[in-house]
């Protein structure tokens, strides 16, 4: 066929476009190769500049005698001792807690599942000190409930404490794992196995146990990772018993000894993401039960009294202390103090909506503003760049933008500290100025928001990794063949495909901003008030009123931002159609 | 016409829809070209050749068909083609231009997946605009061109549709309509009807064929369904791990296959072993079955080789006979199965096992297993072709 028997109204699109004609020397597509090193380099100023300063710094003559000193100075082997000790009570305390959530949740016929669930992730959203500061009003030597009803005065501090409060905070994280993977059970497992003759306990010992090992291993391998990276707690409720994280805190702050906190910051990042790397690479592999995959059934639900009763027993002893806990928080801002002078009072809440506290909340919920989205966005580039576009250097990028998790808030935030205090200079230019501390540009809170954004984005970037594995990849490949370039694709296909994942990346971003502490206080400035480290002040002097309205708000806030942010995404124009 | 479009595409196609795919003629249907393309995964010297220095000459408005199981290198030659992989050696032309280094979203080529990759977050009409708005077209002609283009598919009552609300057959036809609508020089489909059901998979043969005859655009489709490579194509190139088998029209393909490979892959085929008494050069004089046959041969074979003689089961002829010894030209029955339109014999015989296809039983005295039978085949059909020594 000619041109000439064409209709000279339909002009065919194929003539006249230029881009239906290969253009020589218009090379590969350069939209990718811009974004792939946007985001390089990204992620070698927020994550990888800190890092590589802090490790300078270790090994620095200075440091290297603190680290090399870990085993045999007592004092040292102490800590260390302390902070393995702690990780280990707590990551099997916690995992076992949320087994028996998640086992309760799935499997368990009773009423209120709901609300259950919702408890059983408060503690995900709640700032660092809420739970802690609640244990010692309720529990402490002048307890309410030790003093008050038991008469007994409890030493809270130390390991006693620090377990109680860590596990009840830190529970969610294997209680969501062990969920997702107890619903993904394909019942059908069961039927084949009770067919060929197995009883309900063959079952459980031969088939489920076997298939959640893996699950179990890598909550475990989780809350040991965030047990020993926790500095708000130990700080609050340590006492004498000083872990790693708040060894190198005391360095830092109390001594000003940056070598010293350098050096206990590496020793604390070994075993962190040593941990970390097995939980991701090996355990994760080992997996054999798809967390994403639709379950091919709905398994029968237990009724059977001797093994429900006990299990719903301890299920909702769990959620009660977690309502007491946040009970107290919420009317421990009401009153003058809480167990000792009940009277009601709105001093507390005045002073951190209206008064000197005002300040902090409106920066911290303005900078976390600022972030999220970066953080939301970054994580699901890099999620579509790991999972669609690179290849060999997939995995590098992939394991650096894990790194803002892997690598404990302490390490990071004094790693800020080091590189970011004083301009950067590379090879005899500065690059840019300082951004870290009180004498750097915006007052310091540039860096804030680069601690948001790389402490945030790794939750988004997983959620979009798993989104994206799920979509076929010739989707992009349409687009791609209709004429897209790179970009082009991700922000008209990908992007609006993976949608609810970069929601769970937003909603995580926000309340990971805003309740995080241990990186804010190496680098928060008095022109920069952050309410975790106001939080940390009103606690050390014993203002807990204050400290109560401060958390009870900021909850408000990520609730808050949640709710508005499902209700945006639920938005007509914001949905499109829904997929299948 | 009360018509689900999948019936209308079997009837008449009223005067609309014809105009319509009219308009969307393509001005110059490509020509493509293949020089020592060659494709290995992984490490260049290490890797094993996913697609081993083929040669292949893609004249302007044809049908081709690359053909053949998983893992012969078709689809990855497509996806080179297209662009969604990059060949490690050789040359792609398009119209005498190399395009090696122009990227996917810069080659004039429209691609139909297997999977249809309709975006289901956009309705059919934004599904097949979306190449049209990337090429900044005014928005009203935009609207135009999408009208036609979904006129001619027959999905005009669709446009304000999601893909997940659609049939398998509609979804499939709006993937066409997105890649028509560009104006390709090249249309490439990945085995886009391996996800329908039986009977909506001839219908959309027929009506992919129909359609680019109708427009002239040249046509590279992928599948490992002989009956589609036959039924679609202009030519077929029979493929196997990596390297091309043959290329040429389905007919010559199934009479005069070049290899072992492509009889058995193409249809079905029996091979005799027999001994050859003359090689001339249209033909070979051999001795099976009892009997001294002339059949034809392929051109590479010569007096001396290793040879097979190919017999389909629908030229096999077979007859009542009194012996009751398997031997010479006499068979006897090992199974039979009943099809409907054909009734299938296996069938001992001193020259192996032979399938046998005998159409419309009805009008056929019909055997029974354990008959004795005579056997001989049409010599017209047999072809005689060599067997390479990495075939068995």
């Amino acid at each position: 066929m000619t041109a000439t028997l064409l209709p000279a109204a339909a002009d065919p699109v194929g003539t006249s476009s230029p881009s239906s004609r290969p253009r020589r020397g218009s090379g590969r597509d350069i939209s990718l190769l811009v974004m792939v090193v946007v985001v390089a380099l990204l992620l070698s100023v927020i994550v990888g500049l800190p890092l590589v300063r802090i490790l300078t710094v270790a090994f620095s003559a200075e440091g290297w005698s603190i680290v090399s000193s870990m085993l045999s100075n007592p004092v040292n082997r102490g800590i260390l001792w302390n902070t393995v000790q702690l990780g280990v009570i707590v990551s099997l305390l916690g995992t076992a807690v949320g087994f028996v959530m998640a086992y309760a949740q799935v499997r368990l016929k009773f009423r209120g599942k709901r609300i259950l669930h919702l408890i059983s992730l408060m503690p995900i959203v709640s700032p660092p000190f809420a739970v802690a500061t609640a244990a010692i009003t309720l529990f402490g030597r002048n307890g309410m409930i030790s003093n008050g009803v038991f008469g007994q005065q409890i030493d809270i501090y130390g390991l006693k404490g620090l377990t109680f409060v860590l596990t009840l905070s830190f529970f969610p994280v294997a209680y969501m794992n062990l969920k997702g993977m107890l619903e993904s059970l394909d019942p059908s497992l069961d039927e084949a196995a009770a067919n060929l003759g197995a009883n309900k306990l063959k079952i459980f010992t031969s088939v489920t146990l076997p298939m959640l090992i893996p699950g179990i291993a890598g909550s475990v391998l989780l809350l040991f990772v965030e047990s020993i990276a926790d500095l708000a707690n130990p700080l609050v409720l340590g006492g004498d018993y000083t872990v790693l994280a708040s060894r190198a805190y005391l360095a830092v702050v109390g001594e000003y000894n940056v070598a010293g906190g350098a050096a206990y910051s590496l020793v604390l990042l070994l075993p962190a993401l040593s941990v970390f790397l097995i939980q991701r690479y090996w355990v994760s592999r080992k997996n054999v039960v798809s967390v994403t995959g639709k379950p091919a059934g709905s398994p029968e639900l237990i009724t059977a009294p001797a093994l429900r009763i006990p299990m719903l027993v301890m299920a909702v002893a769990v959620a009660s202390l977690v309502i007491l806990m946040y009970a107290t928080v919420v009317f421990g801002g009401f009153v003058k103090i809480f167990g000792v002078n009940n009277d009601f009072t709105l001093d507390h809440y005045r002073f951190v909506l209206a008064g000197i506290g005002s300040d902090a909340m409106f920066t911290t919920t303005l900078l976390a503003l600022i972030a999220t989205p970066i953080a939301g966005l970054l994580g699901m580039l890099i999620a579509w760049l790991v999972v669609r576009k690179l290849k060999r250097t997939s995995g590098l990028m992939d394991f650096v933008g894990m790194l803002g998790l892997a690598v404990p808030g302490t390490v990071i935030g004094i790693g800020y500290a080091i590189a970011f205090n004083t301009p950067t200079v590379f090879a005899g230019r500065q690059w840019f100025p300082a951004v870290a501390g009180g004498s750097a540009i915006l007052g310091g809170a540039m860096a804030i928001v680069m601690v948001f954004v790389a402490r945030s984005l790794p939750t988004g970037q997983r959620a979009g990794i798993s989104a994206l594995q799920q979509i076929n990849p010739a989707i992009d490949e349409a687009a791609t063949s209709l004429g897209a370039s790179s970009l082009t694709t991700f922000r008209t296909v990908t992007l609006p495909l993976i949608r609810p994942a970069l929601l769970a990346g937003l909603t995580y971003a926000f309340a990971r901003s805003m309740t995080t502490l241990s990186p804010i206080v190496f680098i928060t400035t008095p022109q920069t008030k952050i309410m975790t480290s106001q939080i940390l002040a009103e606690v050390d002097s014993g203002r807990f009123g204050n400290a109560f309205a401060y958390c009870a708000i900021l909850i408000v806030i990520v609730l808050s931002f949640i709710g508005l942010l499902n209700l945006a995404m639920l938005h007509p124009s914001i949905r499109g159609i829904q997929r299948r | 016409m009360t018509a689900t479009p999948e019936s209308a595409m079997t009837t008449q196609p009223d005067a609309r829809i014809e105009s319509a795919r009219d308009s969307l003629a393509t001005a110059t249907p490509g020509r493509v070209t293949l020089r020592d393309l060659r494709k290995i995964y992984g490490d260049d010297k290490t890797g094993t050749p996913a697609v081993k220095d083929i040669d292949l000459d893609i004249e302007p408005g044809e049908f081709i068909t690359l053909l053949g199981p998983s893992g012969c290198g078709k689809t990855t030659t497509l996806r080179m083609i297209a662009g969604f992989e990059t060949p490690t050696a050789g040359t792609i032309r398009l119209d005498d231009e190399v395009i090696n280094k122009v990227a996917p979203n810069k080659r004039p080529m429209a691609m139909v997946f297997q999977s249809y990759a309709l975006f289901p977050h956009m309705t059919v009409f934004d599904n097949v605009a979306y190449g049209l708005k990337l090429k900044k077209l005014p928005s009203a002609r935009v609207t135009e061109e999408v009208e036609t283009a979904l006129t001619s598919m027959n999905l005009g009552p669709y446009r304000d549709r999601a893909p997940h609300q659609m049939s398998g057959g509609q979804q499939q036809r709006v993937a066409l309509a997105r890649a028509l609508v560009m104006r390709p020089k090249v249309l490439l489909f990945d085995e886009p009807l391996s996800n329908l059901d039986a009977k909506l998979r001839v219908q959309m043969r027929g009506e992919i064929r129909r359609l680019q005859r109708r427009l002239g655009i040249t046509t590279i489709f992928v599948t490992h369904d002989q009956d589609e490579a036959m039924t679609m194509s202009d030519r077929i190139v029979v493929m196997n791990v990596g390297v091309i088998e043959q290329v040429d029209t389905p007919q010559e393909i199934y009479r005069h296959p070049a290899s072992v490979f492509v009889a058995d892959f193409i249809g079905r085929a029996n091979f005799l072993d027999v001994d050859v008494h003359e090689v001339r050069d249209d033909g070979a004089e051999v001795g099976v079955l009892g009997k001294r046959w002339s059949v034809g041969k392929h051109p590479a074979v010569a007096a001396g080789d290793v040879v097979t003689l190919m017999v389909r089961p629908e030229s096999v002829r077979l007859s009542a006979t009194d012996s009751r010894e398997v031997g010479g030209s006499v068979g006897r029955v090992l199974s039979s199965m009943f099809y409907g339109e054909a009734i299938e014999y296996d069938i001992e015989t001193e020259a192996g096992n032979l399938v046998v296809s005998v159409a419309d039983p009805h009008a056929h005295e019909t055997f029974t297993q354990g008959d004795f039978l005579d056997v001989g085949f049409e010599e017209g059909r047999a072809w005689l072709m060599p067997v390479a020594a990495d075939t068995p």
